[in-house]
């Protein structure tokens, strides 16, 4: 039988880096914020820790923090003339699962700044003109 | 493997003077890497023979045989033969990966679009048993087996694979090469603890360091190039977790 809980002002489905961000601005507006979460819990030690996390080939490649697809699958098309099949094994898109958001599901990867990044604006000046292009 | 991997890097940093980070790649890596990790060859000399769990003596000796040419050796590094790459891929079709997990296999099955990703049936461990049995009978029609072949041959046929078009037993000819060049990679770059990347040859080869924890104390050393040993997750098994006393685990 559902328990009916408490009502609080905003409820964030996912407490990633999207709803950890959007629920602290809310909590400092003096708003009650409550952050669901799904799957097991995962904690920083030992789930986390090194040098385990860094395996890429069982979390990047082998996607060991998704959704498993063989319980909850989806089927996928282009567009509505084609027909739908299942994604029988994760590769465009990549729904996570358990504590932690898109963070730690995508292995913590991030890709290697290029220098462009750290001179932006001469960067794109140089490339595009002042006005843009 | 004769290094003692297990020094922490803020240790392995702090031993080379700041003059030795400064230097170009290459003579920084002479300078630091113990001799027994220099010869990328040494690895493989005293490598134990593989044994196989998954792939017969026909496939593996395909498997060799390919992933030799795939990933050459060179006079500098091994290659994927060298490095394990065909123990790799054995382990992996022996277990899970190579069982189906997180394979979807239910229906409705047909083809679809590129877009929509692998729609066969096999599980990697059918996809390769059928294609490889496929392949070897052919091969053997012919009289010459890919490991009697000359590189050239072998180049040959395995360009013959990639572009397609040939049937292996219901395994189009191309998704057989892609999944052997996938695990050819995964092999040659992936932990060693998976049985591949054997002296951590690939890694080695790319410069790529493995499985540091972090390389916090080294921030602000700008313009340097970090060139300690690589870490495999076998060298630290035992619980230990790699933190920096620097940095407190939660906020005082």
């Amino acid at each position: 039988m559902a328990e009916r809980l408490k009502p609080v002002d905003v409820v964030t489905i996912g407490v990633g880096l999207t709803g950890s961000l959007a629920a602290l601005e809310l909590a400092r507006m003096g708003l009650k914020v409550v952050g669901l979460e799904r799957g097991a819990a995962r904690f920083t030690v030992p789930d986390f820790q090194s040098p385990a996390i860094h395996d890429e080939l069982r979390f990047s490649i082998r996607k060991g923090m998704m959704q498993d697809n063989v319980k909850e699958g989806v089927t996928f098309r282009n567009s509505s003339d084609q027909t739908a099949l299942p994604i029988r094994r994760w590769e465009s898109f990549l729904p996570g699962t358990g504590l932690g958001g898109s963070f730690v599901h995508w292995n913590g990867q991030t890709f290697r700044f290029q220098i462009a990044d750290f001179i932006y604006k001469t960067h794109i000046e140089q490339r595009y003109g002042k006005k843009g292009p | 493997m004769g290094h003692d991997t297990d020094q922490p890097l803020q240790k392995i940093t702090s031993e080379v003077s700041r003059r030795q980070m400064l230097t170009t790649f290459g003579k920084a890596s002479a300078a630091v890497l113990p001799a027994t990790l220099i010869a990328g060859g040494s690895a493989s000399a005293d490598a134990p023979p593989t044994t196989y769990l998954f792939l017969n003596a026909d496939e593996a000796a395909f498997i060799e045989a390919a992933v030799a040419r795939l990933i050459p050796a060179d006079d500098k590094w091994g290659g994927a033969l060298e490095a394990g790459v065909s123990n790799y891929i054995d382990k992996q079709l022996a277990g899970a990966w190579g069982a189906g997990e997180r394979l979807y296999r239910s229906g409705p099955w047909q083809q679809g679009t590129p877009t929509q990703g692998y729609q066969l049936p096999f599980t990697p461990a059918e996809l390769f048993r059928t294609a490889l049995d496929s392949i070897n009978k052919e091969l053997s029609q012919t009289g010459t087996p890919m490991a009697k072949m000359t590189a050239d041959q072998q180049d040959a046929y395995l360009r013959s694979l990639e572009a397609g078009g040939k049937d292996l037993g219901g395994v189009p000819s191309d998704v057989f090469f892609a999944h052997l060049w996938e695990c050819t990679l995964e092999g040659f770059f992936s932990d060693p603890v998976y049985g591949g990347n054997r002296g951590m040859i690939g890694w080695r080869m790319i410069g790529f360091p493995g499985a540091y924890a972090s390389y916090y104390d080294l921030v602000d050393l700008h313009g340097t190039t970090l060139c300690c040993p690589p870490k495999s997750l076998g060298d630290d098994v035992h619980g230990h977790v790699h933190e920096n006393p620097g940095i407190p685990a939660r906020l005082p």
